[in-house]
């Protein structure tokens, strides 16, 4: 990661896309952009961005079907851009892989600070690591390996569970986890939390639907156990 | 005239089902007692003037031939007697009358030689002179002058009465000529059963046709009563909002016509309600999609202007001030689109709740300083209520009620939280002028101006309407009033649990919100298959539970 983090930035409408180009450069950015899904995709290809702020509303493919193409192949980090806080785009955008969204009109300062706190999940802090049965974390290489295998996890979906790999056996809220992770201040959508849980059960968990290791408590959030 | 119809009448005095019933009755019960009045009359009358002229009948015939037996016998008796009889000959010759096929009794009266009256009896126990009433004897023993069409002194007359209990024909003459007075008495015994058995089976007869009235009369109820009722149900349907309730129409009759004229009224009222109602769907639409157009050219205006912001000290100190209003501008103008999408999501319906549990402390907290309020705002709560609610509609509503308290009412304000039962109870109090009678009801409407004068609030106008749609929809309420101390109170009630309330508009959108709210097992795999290829969105969306997990 260089230290001046590199946008890719896919927007349709060009006044939009103009203006967060030039507000997002001014906070110390490089912008790349692209105006479609397709265009968007082929960019990602050549110039490696560090994440990518991507438009819901798309001409052709649209965003949730980008993010999800992203999702097969690589781990970086998206923040949709949603021009409608309808809740079902936020659950259908959350469930295609995106780590965090902005509702549209959005100030370029809160779009800032959610690009910076998503882009200091990558960031190493600890030198150790931890087991959790066949799962191993380590927070050195920022690695987690499944039996052996390495698992291709998100910076987000890395975030998460390092975070409840420091406190293993411990509940932790969704607002605790999303001021942790996410750096919402207050107030984030809890749903963030719930979508990166059950993506990240996908990847760690022997069996997703009866999880063993990330266990929802009732009532409180989500805890990292030891299997027995 | 009757209780039940006084009671129909009046039926503010009996309730609900009672009066209902009371209703139907009275209506029924008046046909049926229409019925049996003109029944009754007709019966009565007609059995009234059967039994008197049957009556009439009987009598006369029976009394004309015991009177014609009588004279006959009397003449016949008295012809051989001598002028002036003794006693054995009268009794013989009242014994000789009373022998008849007539069957009544004799009573001769004769002066003898003696000078002394002689009566003789056929039945001694039965007619005897005291038996005779006064009136018959003196219109027997009148003499009357022997003048024009009255060709004798002495006439037969007759008289019913009653002896015992049994009704008698009684009748006297005197013959002409000096002779005995002659007094018969028959028993109307046999006619007056005659005329009781007539009399009862006439009263039979009524009865009869009383209850054949009462059939009748619940027939007729029955038909035109059933068309009343199933117009009476119509209506209450109509009235609960199924506009595409219609009767069906048979025949041509008076009810057949009301039974059109309610269809037409109904079919009227439908396509009057449709055109109103898309008309409303129709400008709230405008709203929505204004609001969403609204928002491409605003997201560009706000990310440029935010530049522009940074630039202002390096601006001409004559273009400063212009930049800063667009700038402020361009956030209200920002804060009305986003109150506009917010009530428009509301009245689409659209709106959800993302439940979490959430310490209601820390929530209020969280709010107060994210607006640097702390200052300004005293909080009294305890930390460690945990509510399930909406996180970010709870902020929405706190910030406007405590919001609208700093600009309206001044610091401080104080905001308490207090769980009360099953219910979570906030209160925020300003120290200001509280709120004037007048205005009272209108603080939720949107964009309610308190006066006209009232300089332009920096406020969208909306934000108290938004937060009571945001109680509203975690099953909450806001009331608004005036402390007894001063100041303005607004109190929020919220349940502790918004999960438990079922919206019933919001099917599988509740589940939505919940489902992923509580990432279950389920949701997982669903979540799997939207990475590979987006087909189980649905089931993702609905992680059901956790109780997979237990």
């Amino acid at each position: 990661m260089t230290n001046v983090p590199f946008l890719l930035l896919i927007e349709d409408d060009d006044a939009i896309r103009t203006a967060l180009e030039l507000s997002l450069s001014r906070q110390g950015h490089r912008v790349a952009t692209a105006a479609s899904g397709e265009d968007g995709l082929k960019l990602l290809r050549e110039q490696r961005p560090d994440l990518i702020v991507l438009d819901v509303m798309l001409p052709g493919i649209d965003g949730f079907e980008v993010c999800r193409r992203i999702r097969r192949t690589d781990q970086l980090p998206i923040i949709l851009l949603t021009a409608r806080s309808d809740d079902i785009d936020v659950v259908v955008g959350l469930e295609s892989g995106a780590d965090d969204y902005v509702v549209k009109p959005v100030q370029g300062r809160v779009l800032d600070a959610r690009i910076r706190a998503v882009l200091r999940r990558g960031e190493r802090e600890a030198n150790d690591s931890a087991s959790f049965g066949s799962l191993v974390i380590d927070r050195a290489a920022m690695t987690v390996t499944k039996n052996g295998e390495d698992l291709q996890l998100t910076p987000t979906e890395l975030r998460l569970l390092l975070e409840l790999s420091r406190r293993p056996g411990q509940a932790l809220s969704r607002q605790q986890l999303l001021r942790l992770v996410w750096e919402h201040d207050y107030l984030g959508d809890s749903r963030l939390v719930d979508a990166c849980v059950q993506r990240l059960r996908a990847k760690v968990e022997d069996v997703p639907s009866s999880p063993t290791l990330i266990r929802t408590v009732r009532g409180v959030g989500y805890r990292l156990d030891a299997p027995q | 005239m009757n209780p039940a119809v006084a009671g129909g009448g009046k039926p503010g005095r009996v309730r609900g089902w009672a009066a209902g019933l009371l209703r139907w009755l009275s209506l029924r019960l008046r046909l049926m007692l229409v019925f049996g009045l003109v029944a009754l009359a007709a019966a009565v009358s007609a059995s009234a003037i059967a039994y008197w002229l049957n009556r009439d009948a009987v009598l006369t015939r029976t009394q004309d031939a015991a009177l014609d037996d009588f004279r006959k016998s009397l003449k016949e008796a008295t012809d051989p007697l001598p002028a002036v009889p003794t006693c054995p000959e009268l009794q013989d010759a009242a014994d000789r009358m009373a022998d008849n096929t007539q069957k009544y009794e004799v009573l001769l009266i004769a002066r003898t030689e003696g000078g002394g009256p002689c009566t003789a009896a056929s039945a001694d126990d039965l007619l005897t002179p005291r038996t005779v009433p006064e009136s018959l004897r003196s219109a027997v023993d009148r003499k009357r002058a022997v003048a024009g069409s009255n060709t004798s002194p002495y006439h037969l007359y007759w008289q019913r009465i009653t002896v015992k209990g049994t009704p008698y024909l009684i009748g006297g003459a005197r013959v002409n000529g000096g002779g005995p007075t002659g007094y018969m008495l028959k028993s109307l015994e046999n006619e007056r059963q005659d005329l009781n058995s007539l009399a009862w089976s006439l009263g039979i007869a009524t009865a009869l046709a009383l209850i054949g009235s009462a059939l009748l009369a619940q027939a007729a109820a029955a038909t035109v009563l059933r068309p009343v009722q199933r117009l009476g149900e119509a209506a209450h349907r109509l009235g609960e909002g199924h506009l595409d309730t219609r009767l069906e129409v048979s025949g041509t009759d008076e009810l057949a016509n009301l039974s059109r004229t309610f269809n037409r009224a109904a079919e009227r009222l439908e396509k009057r309600v449709a055109e109103l109602s898309a008309r409303e769907a129709a400008s709230r639409r405008f709203v929505a999609d204004m609001s969403h157009e609204l928002r491409t050219p605003l997201t560009a205006i706000t990310a440029v202007t935010e530049v522009l912001e940074e630039e202002t000290d390096a601006l001409d100190p004559m273009i400063a001030p212009a930049v800063q209003l667009v700038v402020s501008e361009t956030r209200r103008l920002n804060d009305l689109v986003e109150n506009l999408m917010e009530v428009t999501r509301f009245d689409a319906g659209t709106a959800r709740l993302v439940l979490d549990d959430v310490d209601v402390a820390d929530q209020v907290t969280a709010c107060i300083d994210a607006r640097a309020w702390l200052d300004a705002v005293e909080l009294d709560a305890e930390r460690g209520i945990v509510a399930r609610l909406d996180p970010r509609r709870l902020d929405v509503i706190l910030a406007n009620l405590i919001g609208n308290a700093l600009k309206h009412g001044g610091s401080p304000v104080r905001v308490s939280v207090r769980p009360v039962d099953d219910e979570l109870l906030i209160q925020v109090r300003d120290h200001g002028p509280g709120i004037p009678k007048d205005v009272l009801p209108h603080v939720f409407d949107r964009f309610y101006k308190a006066s006209a004068s009232r300089p332009r609030s920096e406020g969208s106008g909306l934000g108290l309407s938004i937060a009571l749609e945001n109680a509203h929809i975690h099953g909450g309420e806001i009331t608004a009033d005036n402390s007894p101390d001063g100041g303005a109170v607004f109190t929020l009630r919220l349940p502790m649990d918004a999960s438990r309330l079922s919206q019933p508009d919001q099917g599988p959108g509740q589940g939505s919100g919940q489902g992923a709210g509580q990432g279950g097992g389920q949701g997982a795999a669903g979540r799997s298959d939207a990475r590979g290829e987006g087909e189980g969105r649905d089931a993702g969306r609905r992680g059901p539970d956790e109780g997979s997990e237990r």
